[in-house]
């Protein structure tokens, strides 16, 4: 079975969309309507617990709405196969708000497991790229220890830099930005920045506890309800 | 007792009906149970033959490393477990048949015995008891620390990449384990037992040897690879029924331990019935 032909992101919409946990609770998102915007740096925000986060993975096709459609161009992945909507997958870049490294791989081989997995590149390139990354972000000494060796931060921290290194078209960060520290935090967004003038990042979806990050993205907000989204044009500012 | 109304329309006091519903949903839950870890064995193998990104030499990686921990880190205990229930059983056979007069058929019987019946099971009782809990514990504290979600967020099959070469290791692991016991228990065993039993060594071998057929091979290999089959798809299943919490891992790996076992010891129980059956046909003494 092979990967759909996808040429870049053109349209996210959702169609009636209804999601609850397997684990049970309400309903967190119910007759979900919306189109999503593109080309922008993206703040998912809402009132605590209206599913931000359940949003963020539903984009991702990390989790499957139990009734409805999500369309991305004029794909309908509710119907979807892993194969099918692979090449989708590889332009997307995902990090957790929490875990999500592999434990008993070093800090090293999670960074380069994607890229050797899909034969993006060699074993010596892919080495360059993680090497880099660690040298920018201070954590060259740590590479070649396992998560449980290192701190919480540098844990998400790296996670949040997995997300970046197949180079996606758009990057959905679930709270990249709590715990990593003001320095890393900057250099992130700064490699955001980067990323988007090169052209290589296109797209940006964050949520995110420190509202000091999101204007530094100039992002625009996008509240989350159980039924639709309200899009406001005017920057994150506050 | 509250009056049941039959067929006719007459009165009774008694109804099968609770009892059957009673009987009837944990037989439905068995089935559907069976269903699902069927229908994980077809998901993984299918995941592994359409991956095309998934390369051999990922594969080769952790099937390797299941069958270190699985096959060669379980040696020293499956010696162990060889020798004593070899010796045991070819002192205690040796002795009986030599009162019986019937030295010649010590082949036979421990073929029948150690090959068929004890060696499969015991192989399948250690490796659930060592790798079946590992396995589903592993998995379990994977989906907790959400690395099945990360491998699924990186365009990773967890299928193909944690499930397929778990259970491909795992099989292979527990034949070569099986073979080894089988060897170890009645070459070993015989060493044991030969500080008490006169029994020539010459003569032991060859009666083990002509009683080795090729169906025993055959069913070597059901027994010992079906096995290893049941044994990790129902670990990588239970670890895979974690949703979140950490207190969920003890209780999938006491529950893959005991499905595991259930199953194997019906499949080996059904295997030899069956066997019987079929050479009591074959012998004309059952139609």
């Amino acid at each position: 079975m092979k990967g759909v032909a996808f040429d870049g992101f053109k349209r996210l919409r959702f169609e009636s969309m209804s999601f609850v946990y397997e684990t049970g609770g309400p309903l967190v998102f119910e007759d979900f309507t919306a189109d999503l915007p593109l080309g922008k740096n993206v703040f998912v925000t809402g009132s605590a617990g209206s599913g931000q986060s359940t949003l963020l993975k539903i984009l991702a096709v990390l989790v499957q709405p139990q009734s409805g459609r999500y369309y991305i161009n004029e794909f309908n992945t509710t119907e979807m196969s892993l194969e099918e909507f692979l090449p989708i997958r590889l332009k997307i870049g995902y990090s957790f708000d929490l875990g999500g490294l592999m434990v008993n791989r070093t800090l090293r081989e999670n960074l380069m497991l994607p890229l050797l997995y899909h034969k993006i590149c060699g074993d010596e390139e892919a080495a360059e790229r993680a090497r880099k990354l660690a040298e920018e972000f201070g954590f060259k000494g740590q590479l070649d220890m396992r998560p449980a060796m290192v701190s919480g931060g540098l844990r998400k921290l790296i996670t949040v830099l997995r997300a970046f290194i197949l180079r996606p078209e758009m990057a959905i960060l679930d709270d990249p930005f709590t715990g990593i520290g003001i320095d890393a935090a900057r250099k992130v967004v700064r490699l955001i920045h980067e990323r988007r003038e090169t052209g290589e990042l296109k797209h940006v979806f964050l949520t995110s506890r420190d509202g000091s990050w999101i204007r530094e993205l100039d992002c625009v907000t996008l509240a989350v309800g159980r039924h639709s989204i309200e899009l406001q044009e005017e920057r994150a500012a506050s | 007792m509250a009056a049941h109304e039959d067929a006719f329309g007459r009165q009774s006091h008694f109804s099968f009906w609770p009892l059957i519903e009673r009987l009837g949903r944990p037989v439905v839950n068995i089935c559907a149970y069976t269903w699902q870890v069927w229908l994980m064995i077809y998901l993984s193998f299918r995941a592994a033959f359409y991956d095309q990104a998934q390369g051999l030499r990922t594969v080769c990686g952790v099937v390797s490393a299941q069958i270190y921990f699985t096959g060669w880190q379980a040696m020293p205990l499956i010696t162990v477990l060889a020798l004593a229930t070899g010796g045991i059983i070819i002192l205690q056979s040796s002795l009986q048949l030599s009162l019986l007069g019937g030295a010649s058929m010590i082949g036979n019987l421990l073929v029948v015995v150690v090959v068929r019946e004890v060696g499969p099971l015991i192989t399948a009782l250690l490796v659930i008891a060592r790798s079946g809990t590992a396995v589903a514990s592993e998995i379990g504290n994977m989906r907790v620390n959400r690395e099945i979600e990360a491998l699924e967020a990186m365009g990773i099959n967890p299928l193909s990449y944690i499930v397929f070469p778990r259970i491909l290791g795992g099989v292979i692991s527990l034949l070569c384990l099986a073979f080894f016991f089988n060897v170890i228990a009645l070459t070993g065993g015989f060493m044991v037992a030969r500080v008490t039993t006169d029994l020539p060594f010459a003569f032991y071998m060859d009666s083990l040897l002509q009683a080795i057929a090729i169906e025993d091979v055959a069913l070597f290999f059901l027994k010992n690879g079906f096995s290893g089959l049941i044994i990790f798809v129902v670990a990588c299943y239970q670890g895979l029924l974690v949703k979140q919490s950490p207190h969920e891992v003890p209780q999938v790996t006491t529950k893959a331990v005991v499905n595991a076992i259930i199953y194997v010891t019906t499949f080996n129980l059904t295997v030899t019935a069956l066997w019987y059956l079929n050479q009591l046909m074959r012998l004309g003494l059952w139609r």
